[in-house]
C-alpha cells in the first residue's frame, strides 16, 4: 500500500488568474520540453557532456519564452510572478518530469542584490546579461579564514579613480568552471568596523589575475576551487550599493522565491526513501525492526516537508505571508540533517559492501549521498549557524556577545 | 484569508481566550490538590458557548458540523494549559468510536447530549495488560450484560456513558454503559500525571447496550483510535509549544556567568532545536487533521505520522524545558514537571512513538 494520495495543489483552493497561470505553463512546457530531459535523474552538479549542452539548449528555450528570472520585477526583465505563482511553475516542471533551467547564481544571488541595491544604470547594465546568459557568476565569498564569520574577510580592494584592484584569496567557488563574472566581497577600509568597510564588486574573470585551483573533496571529485586573485581589476562602476556598504548588499534575497519550492522540495527526498526501501528490501533486511524503525523515520520525516510545503502553499494563495524570518533556516536544518542521516542508514543497509568502491573512486550512489550529505549541513550557513538564526530571529533570543 | 481559515480561527482565538480566563496553569495546580476532577464551569463554557465537543458531530446529531480540521487547533490550545476536562475522553475517544459504528438509532438516543455537553462519556477498550490494541476479557451475554474489567480509562470515573469494548460469540462488540447503572464499579486511580484521570471499570453483569454490529468493533476502533491519536498529537503540540515557551522566557530572565543564558549556543540550539521538532509535528497534526475529515483514505498514515512526531517532540520540548530551567525546574512548586509528566504519558497513551513508527511500516507495506 504505497500511495501518493494528495497531488500536489489538490487541497488549496487557486484563484481564477492562478489556475489561468498553472494552465499556461503547463501547455507551454507540453508542447516545448525536451524528451531527452525527461525523467532525467540529474547529479547536483551537471558538468559538460551531452547533459550539459541539452541543459543549455532548454535553457535558451526558456528564455526565449520568458520563463528566465520569473520572479524578478517586469521592468528588470522578470515576470514579476509572486511566491504563489514561483510555486506553482515549479510544480508544473516536477509534474513534467522536466529540470527547470535558472541562471544559478546569477538569479538567486546577484540579480536581487543588485535589483534592491544597484543603481539603475547598473540594473540597465547587469540584469539583462544575466537573463540572456552572458554572464555566468560564480560566488567569491567565504575566504580561508572567513568560513561562518564571514565578515572576517581580508580580499582588499584598492580604489584608484574609477577602478578597483583586488587581491587576496576566496575559498569553495563552485561553479566556476562555467563563470565568466565573480560577484566579490572585499574589504575597502582597514579602519572601519567588521562589517562597515566591506564592498560588494561584480568582477570580470578572464585575464584578470584571478586564478582557480580545483579542491579535491572527500567524494573526489572537485566541484569546488580555491580561487587565488593578484590584481584583478574592475571598474568602480561594478561595485553595487556603494563602496563600504557590501555586507547590507549580501544579505540580499529574494522574497518571492522563498517558499517557491514548497510543494516540489519533498518530491525528491520522497524518491530517495523508496530506494532506500528498495535497498533493505534487495538485501533481505525488511524485517528487522531497527530497519522498519529506521523507514518509518524517514517516511515521518518527508511527510513533514510535503505537509509543511502544502500549507504554506496554502498560505500563499490566501495571501498570507511565506512564513516568518528563520523558516528558511527551520527548513534547512529539517532537510539536511534528516538526509545525512539517510546517508548514514544507507550505508549500514549495504553493510560490508560499502567498503568497496569501483576503479577511480567510483562510488556507489548510497556512497556519494552519504559523503556529499556531510557538506548540507555546512554550506549556506552551518547548522550551527542556522540554530543561531533561529533562536535570534525566531524566538527572540540574545544574541552571543560578541569578541 | 478564506472565510473556512477566519472561521477557524475565530474559533482558536475564543478557546484561547476562554483558558487564559478561567483556566491558567494556576487554577489547574489548584484543582490537582483538591478533590475535584475539573471545574465543571469551565466545562460549561466549553460546551455551551464554544460548542467545543459538537464541532465534529453531524448536524442532524446536534452538532456543528465541522471536522478534524476545526478540532486540531482546539485540542493544541486545550494541550497548552492542560486544562483537565471531559474534553479527551469525549470528544476524542468516546464519540469517534460511536460514530464509527453507523449505528443511526444508538446514535440519535446519545450523541445529542454528548454533543451539548449535557453528558461526558470515555471509551474502555484496554484492559489490565496494557495493550492498545484493546482486550476482550471483558464479555457480554446475550442480553448485553457485561461481566470484566477495563483498565486505564480515561476519566472513567466521572463519564456518564462508557463505551465498552467486549467480546461476544460473534466477535468483538461495543457496548454503550451508564456509569452510575447496577453492576458498574468505576474507581479513580492515583495518577502519575496528574492532570489526566485514569480509572480501573469493573463491570458485573451491568446492562449495556450493543451499537453497530457484533463483530465490528476492531474496524470501528481502528478508524476511530486512528482519529483520536491525530486529537492526541494536536494537545502535544500545545504542550510542546507551552514548553518551548516558557524555557525561551527563562532563558531570556535568567542571568549567570554576567550573561542571560539565552545568549549561550548551549541554550539558543537547544531552544532552536525543539522549534524545528514542534514547527513538523504541528504541520503533521494539521495535516492529519485535514486528512482526517476531507481525504480519508490518508487517515491510516497520516495519524501515525502525526502521533510518532508529536510524541517525539513533545517529549523533547519538555525534558530541555526541566534541563534548561535548572534547579527550580525539578521543583513541585514549578510548572516544567507537569508538562514532563503529560509528555511522557501522552507519549505512551494510545502507543508510543516507536509502536507508531511500527504501525506506519506495517501500513506502508514495508
Amino acid at each position: 500500500m504505497i500511495t501518493r494520495p494528495v497531488p500536489p495543489g489538490e487541497q488549496v483552493e487557486l484563484n481564477e488568474d492562478a489556475k489561468a497561470f498553472r494552465q499556461e505553463v503547463r501547455d507551454w512546457i507540453e508542447e516545448n520540453a525536451p524528451d531527452e530531459l525527461r525523467n532525467v535523474n540529474l547529479p547536483r552538479y551537471v558538468r559538460g557532456g551531452d547533459l550539459q549542452r541539452n541543459m543549455e539548449a532548454w535553457g535558451e528555450k526558456l528564455h526565449d519564452a520568458h520563463y528566465m528570472c520569473v520572479a524578478w520585477p517586469v521592468e528588470y526583465g522578470g515576470r514579476g510572478l509572486s511566491g504563489l505563482e514561483v510555486a506553482l511553475l515549479n510544480e508544473e516542471f516536477h509534474r513534467a518530469g522536466v529540470p527547470r533551467v535558472t541562471r544559478g547564481m546569477g538569479e538567486w544571488l546577484v540579480g536581487p542584490s543588485i535589483i534592491a541595491h544597484g543603481t539603475e544604470e547598473q540594473k540597465e547594465t547587469f540584469l539583462p546579461r544575466i537573463i540572456d546568459g552572458t554572464d555566468r557568476y560564480c560566488q567569491g565569498f567565504s575566504e580561508p579564514g572567513a568560513g561562518s564569520d564571514l565578515a572576517s574577510l581580508r580580499t582588499k580592494g584598492t580604489i584608484d579613480g574609477d577602478t578597483i584592484t583586488i587581491n587576496g584569496q576566496k575559498v569553495w567557488t563552485s561553479g566556476y568552471w562555467n563563470a565568466n563574472m565573480m560577484f566579490c566581497l572585499c574589504r575597502t577600509d582597514q579602519e572601519a568596523r567588521k562589517h562597515q568597510g566591506i564592498s560588494y564588486v561584480l568582477v570580470p574573470l578572464e585575464d584578470n589575475g584571478i586564478e582557480f585551483r580545483s579542491i579535491k573533496q572527500m567524494t573526489g571529485e572537485g566541484h569546488f576551487a580555491e580561487t587565488f586573485i593578484s590584481d584583478a581589476k574592475a571598474p568602480t562602476f561594478n561595485i553595487i550599493g556603494g563602496v563600504n556598504n557590501g555586507w547590507k548588499v549580501a544579505m540580499t534575497t529574494l522574497g518571492n522565491e522563498r517558499g517557491g519550492n514548497a510543494t516540489t522540495q519533498h518530491t525528491q527526498f520522497e524518491e530517495e526513501l523508496w530506494r532506500l526501501v528498495e535497498t533493505a528490501r534487495e538485501r533481505g533486511r525488511l524485517d528487522d525492526p531497527q530497519v522498519r524503525d529506521d523507514l518509518a523515520w524517514a517516511y515521518c520525516n518527508v511527510e513533514i516537508m510535503r505537509y509543511s510545503g502544502q500549507q504554506l502553499l496554502a498560505a500563499m494563495a490566501e495571501g498570507r505571508d511565506a512564513g516568518p524570518g528563520g523558516s528558511g533556516s527551520i527548513n534547512k536544518v529539517r532537510w539536511s540533517e534528516y538526509e545525512r542521516k539517510i546517508g548514514e542508514i544507507a550505508l549500514d543497509l549495504m553493510g560490508p559492501e560499502s567498503f568497496v568502491v569501483g576503479d577511480g573512486y567510483d562510488l556507489h550512489p548510497w556512497q556519494a549521498t552519504f559523503l556529499q550529505t556531510r557538506t548540507h549541513t555546512i554550506w549556506g550557513g552551518t547548522a550551527e549557524i542556522q540554530r543561531n538564526i533561529i533562536s535570534e530571529r525566531v524566538l527572540g533570543l540574545p544574541k552571543e556577545p560578541s569578541a | 484569508m478564506s472565510a473556512v481559515t477566519e472561521e477557524r480561527e475565530e474559533l482558536v482565538r475564543g478557546v484561547r481566550e476562554m483558558l487564559a480566563r478561567r483556566a491558567p496553569i494556576a487554577k489547574t495546580r489548584e484543582l490537582l490538590e483538591s478533590d475535584t476532577p475539573y471545574d465543571t464551569e469551565v466545562w460549561r463554557v466549553m460546551a455551551d458557548q464554544l460548542a467545543l465537543p459538537a464541532l465534529a458531530v453531524p448536524e442532524e446529531l446536534g452538532g456543528a458540523g465541522f471536522g478534524y480540521a476545526e478540532l486540531v487547533p482546539v485540542f493544541e490550545e486545550l494541550g497548552r494549559v492542560l486544562v483537565p476536562s471531559p474534553m479527551f475522553a469525549t470528544a476524542a475517544l468516546a464519540l469517534p468510536a460511536l460514530l464509527a459504528t453507523g449505528d443511526d438509532a444508538a446514535l440519535a438516543e446519545i450523541v445529542p447530549a454528548l454533543a451539548s455537553g449535557e453528558k461526558t462519556a470515555t471509551l474502555a477498550w484496554v484492559e489490565e495488560d496494557g495493550a492498545w490494541e484493546g482486550g476482550t476479557g471483558t464479555t457480554a451475554s446475550g442480553d448485553g450484560a457485561l461481566t470484566g474489567a477495563k483498565s486505564y480509562v480515561i476519566d472513567g470515573a466521572t463519564a456518564d456513558v462508557i463505551v465498552v469494548l467486549a467480546g461476544t460469540p460473534d466477535g468483538p462488540a461495543l457496548f454503550v454503559v451508564e456509569r452510575d447503572a447496577d453492576g458498574v464499579t468505576a474507581t479513580n486511580v492515583p495518577t502519575f500525571d496528574q492532570t489526566r484521570h485514569v480509572a480501573r471499570v469493573e463491570l458485573n453483569g451491568a446492562a449495556g447496550r450493543l451499537v453497530g454490529e457484533a463483530g465490528a468493533a476492531p474496524e470501528i476502533l481502528a478508524e476511530s483510535l486512528d482519529k483520536a491519536a491525530i486529537l492526541l498529537a494536536a494537545e502535544m503540540v500545545g504542550g510542546a509549544q507551552a514548553s518551548l515557551d516558557m524555557s525561551v522566557e527563562y532563558a531570556k530572565q535568567r542571568e549567570q556567568f554576567g550573561r542571560l543564558i539565552g545568549s549561550f549556543q548551549a541554550i539558543k540550539h537547544k531552544c532552536a532545536e525543539i522549534l524545528v521538532d514542534v514547527e513538523g509535528a504541528r504541520s503533521a497534526a494539521y495535516y492529519a487533521g485535514w486528512a482526517a475529515s476531507e481525504n480519508p483514505e490518508e487517515l491510516p498514515l497520516v495519524a501515525c505520522v502525526a502521533k510518532a512526531t508529536a510524541s517525539d517532540a513533545f517529549f523533547h520540548a519538555a525534558g530541555e524545558n526541566v534541563q534548561i530551567h535548572g534547579g527550580i525546574g525539578c521543583t513541585w512548586e514549578h510548572d516544567a514537571h507537569l508538562y514532563l509528566k503529560r509528555a511522557k504519558t501522552s507519549g505512551i497513551l494510545l502507543g508510543d512513538a516507536r509502536a507508531h513508527r511500527r504501525r506506519l511500516a506495517d501500513r506502508l507495506g514495508l
